[in-house]
């Protein structure tokens, strides 16, 4: 099938970060014309599309989009989580380096549709040249019109401003960005049905939209060609619609961003990444560090789609996909997996905060080569302990990782246990 | 959380049993109402739930249109979780226990488990819990965090960070109940760690709340540290002696000696808290300095002697005598205490001259306080005029806050200095010191001017429309009678109270003040005239009075007017000096009695708001050591033959007949939870 470029199509022409280049390239028409709808209309184009969140969970774009109150009370506030803190990931860096104007429409076009008064970037903060990107293309769009006061014209109001984070994973994680947005520490809040949607009781208890920004850069299109048409791309798969990009690295010879139709089959994408370096293909980590592992036999059988991905045992996520070829040890991979999580724990719930660190330590003494057989029993009681008792998904996305290597590739675990060092040859 | 709810109610399943809740009760107090606990850790009903620990995890599932039940897939933290219809909740699954197994191997694989030597072994969640719903044993071989084990956070707190489990309660007491926000959690993960920011002193006024609100042994007294195990203490109901509020305490004791002080629930007065100076002001308790003998003069020096001896000698001077004996009453004593001393003076000595107010003049009576502790949480604001509500009610102040942060009442405060309530106050002004009555003055006529409809500009007319809008009750303090002009400030509070529409409150500010001012220490009570506090004292100096008796009270301390106390105490010839400690005025003493500190016997005490708080012996008394009441009755029947008095639940009950504003009181209400006074009738003569 090939790559489908549609967000990324412009992305190597340094015009298209210009207002200039990208009105040429047929900028603004999807905001053109979602000004000339009315605003259920929109969020209808947006359902017939089927567009999913980007972010990780693939939750359907427009119940968010319908979901904040129709008569206002209080300001309404537009986020953009840019804060891309999955390991493997860095599809949002480049999106905001190359297409900054796509994220500024999609957000105008989110925030007419939901009647949002203001809007937040949150980019993580070592996204220097994102930041940089971005803040040329909100002054540039301000100062044609684009936002502010009565944009294009059309009675419609909205502020744009960008936040850089301090370098916390956790504050991608929505209402822990939100906190963090709020001048707190980056711990996570009370979700439903512990408290209100954040559609309801968001930012500053106010209703909040929060999408990644790979979600508002596909809403310029869909809105300038329509929801069926969006809809017929990716058709094939059961319910993922589109495009998506992937962050492709790891022992491939063009590691990259490349935006395929949902449908795709896996190894299509390492073809396009240019195949294996330095040996065959052992396992792949579709989705970002915090998707199940999946071996070479199932990556074979693997499509692109998030349902499909599923039925193979791993999932979309967010887009980091890694292949590792069969010089990998996969021990080691997944004890510098876990030791991200337990550094990026933010400490907040038992569970995630001592499970992680927990299953690093053990892991620690596995690679060390101290390791007992009861330890890969443990390993995965410790999963079972914090997968679903935590308080957010960090904790979750801790113990999938563990938990998929443990199924998926067992044997090596048992070698390093039985004999204190890797079953894995360097090559 | 909330005190009052007009929820509507839903229907729930716990554990197959089906009750109605109001909507969105928490699902960890809904199970009490089965009789059901589910272990917490984080949670306090005090404040706001977070859902940090995961030890109350319940499984949760949905009544369908079918009857069916959908179960979530993931445990739900039952101390988040509002109640709403058709919830139905499972406890005592196996996945449950499953899960408090796991959440406590958790906590417990960088626990210290140095139980035998904390604190807080026997008394503590984290012991309870694994004993009930914990694993028996450890999986962890690694090697454990470590971190501080003895940090002083402040000269009374202590915190072993290696027992910290990370629940937040500290930190969310300082920043929903006191507000100082002193304590907040530092670095991430499993190295997060409770601190005060940048290791600062932790100065909170309210720290030792957090002491007790610890779920483990982490935060100590650095006081009580290592200085007892729970289960060999013993403890007593008392109400404590350092303000007027009159928070309900515990006085733990070991081995008949006072080791700690903690808060006792009492939802009408300090719900659980107290304040610093209530839990570790405590310089009486063990003090060395401590008075435990019957002393008398002899030449330069004093000689032990016995109370027949003393109160011979005493009756000589003071017996029929009239204007040229008087005596002070300190704010410790307790209303059996007052009332007898009151009695003895009318009856026995046949002097007016006693007074309890140690402020520099000494005004006609006040109207009482009419508010009330609790009914704060329902004011929409209060006006707090020249008093530091943090340092001399605490308690009150806690509400105030607590008003503000639940309901958002608007607290307006006017005061010489800046203050700890401008934190969270709609308005706050600053006058000059000495200008008091000159702002108040302002003050009324602004209010005036808007209630004619008018308004001027600036901060005086913000602070009059919001106390307008507001019409809560005016708090000050008695400390106004140490201003210049504390007769025109009085005044003018009490035209702004009438323009407003709302009650004027002087509150008091020793332990037992309020209850003086019920029984009438004081000289122009029951229609008498004698000489208050500074009359006395400048009699004293010039030889009109000749013989004083300072009960419970050093003027040395309490007295703005040191010079004078100094004149008065040389000058005058006989002087009875009743106290628990050596103090500077027992120096000049004639006879020296000892009297019980707090904690060493039965009383009560009536505080700011006319609660009558009764409190009962936690540890016998030092050596001779009576209480003061003991003494005023066994002197009076000396004088005169009749029936002494035996116990404090006695002298109460005779009070409760003879003071009109005590009727109805009774012992066992007073101490459970307390009788808050009726309205003032006039004081009669108590007997005649
Ligand atoms: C620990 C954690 C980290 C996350 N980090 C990110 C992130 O960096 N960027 C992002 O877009 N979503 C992240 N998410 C997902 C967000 O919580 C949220 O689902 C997303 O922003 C919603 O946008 P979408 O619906 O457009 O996907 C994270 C979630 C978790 C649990
Ligand atoms: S799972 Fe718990 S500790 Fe981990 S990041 Fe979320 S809230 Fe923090
Ligand atoms: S010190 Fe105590 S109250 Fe504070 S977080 Fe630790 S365990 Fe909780
Ligand atoms: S008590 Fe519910 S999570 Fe701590």
């Amino acid at each position: 099938m090939g790559e489908y470029k549609l967000l990324l199509r412009h992305s190597h022409d340094p015009a298209y970060a210009t207002l200039d280049g990208y009105q040429r390239l047929g900028g603004y028409e999807g905001l053109r014309k979602a000004l000339s709808m009315d605003r259920q209309q929109v969020i209808d184009e947006v359902k017939t599309s089927g567009l999913r969140g980007r972010g990780g969970a693939g939750f359907p774009a427009w119940i968010k989009w319908n979901g904040l109150p129709k008569q206002k009370t209080k300001p309404h506030y537009l986020i953009c989580n840019a804060d891309e803190g999955e390991p493997g990931t860095f599809k949002d860096k480049q999106l905001m380096e190359t297409c900054p104007f796509l994220v500024v429409e999609g957000m105008t076009i989110a925030a007419y549709a939901t009647q949002a008064d203001v809007g937040y970037i949150y980019i993580r903060g070592e996204f220097v040249d994102a930041a940089r990107s971005m803040r040329r293309a909100i002054d540039e769009a301000y100062r044609a019109g684009l936002l502010g006061k009565n944009i294009l014209g059309a009675g419609m109001d909205f502020e744009l401003h960008i936040h850089t984070g301090a370098g916390s994973y956790e504050c991608g994680e929505e209402s822990a960005l939100m906190s963090s947005l709020m001048g707190e520490r980056g711990m996570p809040r009370l979700k439903f049905p512990h408290a209100p949607l954040p559609t309801i009781s968001g930012l500053w208890d106010s209703p909040t939209l929060i999408n990644n920004v790979e979600t508002y850069a596909c809403a310029p299109f869909i809105l300038s060609n329509g929801g069926a048409w969006y809809a017929s791309i990716g058709a094939s798969t059961k319910n993922s619609r589109g495009t998506k990009i992937f962050s492709v690295s790891g022992h491939v010879r063009k590691p990259g961003n490349y935006e395929v139709e949902f449908g795709t089959p896996l190894m299509e994408l390492l073809e396009l990444a240019g195949g294996m370096k330095g040996g065959a293909l052992k396992a792949c980590v579709p989705g970002g560090s915090s998707v199940p592992i999946l071996d070479a036999e199932a990556c074979q059988k693997a499509i692109i789609g998030y349902e499909e991905m599923m039925e193979v045992g791993s999932m979309v996520g967010s887009g980091g996909c890694m292949f590792l070829n069969e010089h990998t040890d996969i021990v080691e991979f997944i004890w510098r997996t876990s030791m991200f999580y337990k550094d990026e724990s933010c400490g907040k719930c038992t569970p995630c905060r001592e499970g992680t660190r927990w299953m690093f330590l053990i892991l620690d003494r596995i690679k060390a080569g101290q390791g007992r057989p009861e330890d890969l029993q443990l390993l995965e009681d410790v999963c079972r302990q914090i997968d679903g008792r935590s308080f957010c998904g960090l904790g979750d996305a801790a113990a999938w990782p563990v938990a998929g290597a443990l199924k998926v590739f067992r044997h090596e675990f048992e070698h390093y246990v039985r004999h204190g060092r890797s079953l894995v040859a360097r090559g | 959380m909330a005190r009052k709810t007009d929820a509507p109610p839903v229907n729930i399943t716990i554990n197959g049993i089906d009750l109605q809740v109001p909507k969105g009760e928490l699902i960890v107090e809904s199970v009490k109402r089965l009789g059901l606990e589910i272990p917490i850790f984080c949670y306090h009903p005090r404040m706001k739930p977070v859902g940090m620990c995961r030890m109350c995890l319940v499984e949760v599932g949905m009544k369908q249109p079918d009857g069916s039940v959908r179960k979530m897939p993931k445990p739900q933290a039952a101390c988040t979780l509002p109640a709403s219809e058709g919830l139905v909740i499972f406890t005592d699954t196996e996945q449950i226990h499953k899960d408090r197994k796991g959440v406590l191997e958790f906590l417990l694989i960088n626990h210290p488990l140095d139980c035998p030597i904390c604190d807080r072994g026997g008394e503590c969640p984290l012991q309870n819990n694994t004993l009930f719903y914990g694993p028996s044993t450890s999986r962890f071989v690694e090697m454990k965090r470590h971190a501080v084990k003895a940090y002083p956070l402040s000269k009374h707190v202590t915190l072993d960070l290696e027992r910290c489990i990370q629940c937040g309660r500290c930190v969310r007491f300082t920043e929903e109940i006191s507000g100082d926000a002193q304590l907040a959690f530092r670095h991430r993960g499993a190295e997060m760690q409770p601190v005060t920011f940048e290791l600062e002193e932790f100065t909170s006024k309210f720290s030792g709340n957090t002491i007790e609100i610890c779920p483990v042994g982490a935060l100590t007294s650095s006081h009580y540290r290592f200085r007892a195990r729970p289960w060999d203490l013993e403890t007593a109901p008392g109400i404590c002696t350092m303000c007027s509020n009159g928070c309900n305490v515990w006085f733990d004791r070991r081995k008949g000696k006072l080791v700690r002080i903690n808060g006792r629930t009492n939802e009408a007065v300090n719900e659980e808290w107290t304040c610093d100076k209530g839990k570790f002001g405590t310089d009486w308790m063990n003090n060395p300095r401590r008075a435990s003998d019957v002393k008398v003069r002899r030449g330069d020096g004093f000689s032990r002697a016995d109370w027949a001896e003393a109160y011979a000698e005493i009756l000589e001077r003071f017996r029929e005598g009239g204007h040229e004996v008087a005596g002070l009453a300190g704010p410790m004593l307790s209303n059996e205490d007052l009332y007898l001393l009151r009695r003895m003076f009318d009856e026995t000595f046949g002097s007016s001259n006693l007074d309890h107010r140690m402020t520099s003049v000494q005004g006609p009576a006040v109207e009482p306080p009419s508010f009330t502790i609790e009914g704060l949480e329902d004011e929409k604001g209060a006006f707090v005029f020249g008093a530091s509500l943090s340092d001399e009610s605490p308690i009150v102040y806690l509400r105030l806050r607590k008003a503000w942060y639940r309901q958002g009442a608007r607290i307006c405060v006017a005061t010489s200095r800046p203050d700890d309530a401008d934190a969270f106050a709609a308005v706050s002004v600053r006058y000059p010191q000495g200008g008091e009555a000159e702002f108040l003055r302002s003050l009324v006529a602004e209010l005036r001017v808007q209630l004619e409809g008018g308004r001027s500009f600036g901060e005086l007319a913000d602070l009059a429309s919001t106390l307008l809008e507001t019409r809560g009750p005016i708090l000050a303090t008695e400390s106004l009678w140490n201003l210049d002009q504390a007769g025109e400030v009085l005044a003018q509070l009490r035209l702004a109270a009438e323009l407003l529409g709302v009650s004027l409150n002087v509150m008091a500010l020793g332990a037992n003040g309020q209850g003086a001012e019920e029984l009438g220490v004081r000289p122009d009570a029951f229609d008498r005239t004698g000489l208050g506090t500074r009359q006395i004292l400048e009699a004293c100096a010039d030889g009109r009075i000749r013989a004083l008796w300072l009960a419970g009270v050093d003027p040395f301390e309490a007295f703005p007017d040191r010079s004078l106390v100094q004149r008065a105490l040389e000058n005058v010839e006989y002087l009875v000096v009743q106290t628990a400690l050596e103090t500077e005025a027992a120096a000049y003493a004639s006879v020296v009695l000892p009297i019980t500190a707090p904690g060493e016997s039965d009383g009560s005490f009536t505080n700011v708001e006319r609660r009558v708080q009764a409190f009962e012996k936690a540890v016998d008394p030092p050596a001779e050591a009576k209480p003061a009441w003991r003494v005023f009755s066994e002197l009076m029947v000396r004088a005169e033959p009749r029936t002494p008095h035996f116990s404090a639940r006695e002298i109460l009950a005779e009070i409760a007949r003879e003071v009109p504003a005590f009727q109805g009181v009774e012992w066992s209400a007073a101490r459970d939870g307390g009788v808050l006074l009726g309205a003032r009738r006039p004081l009669s003569r108590a007997r005649s």
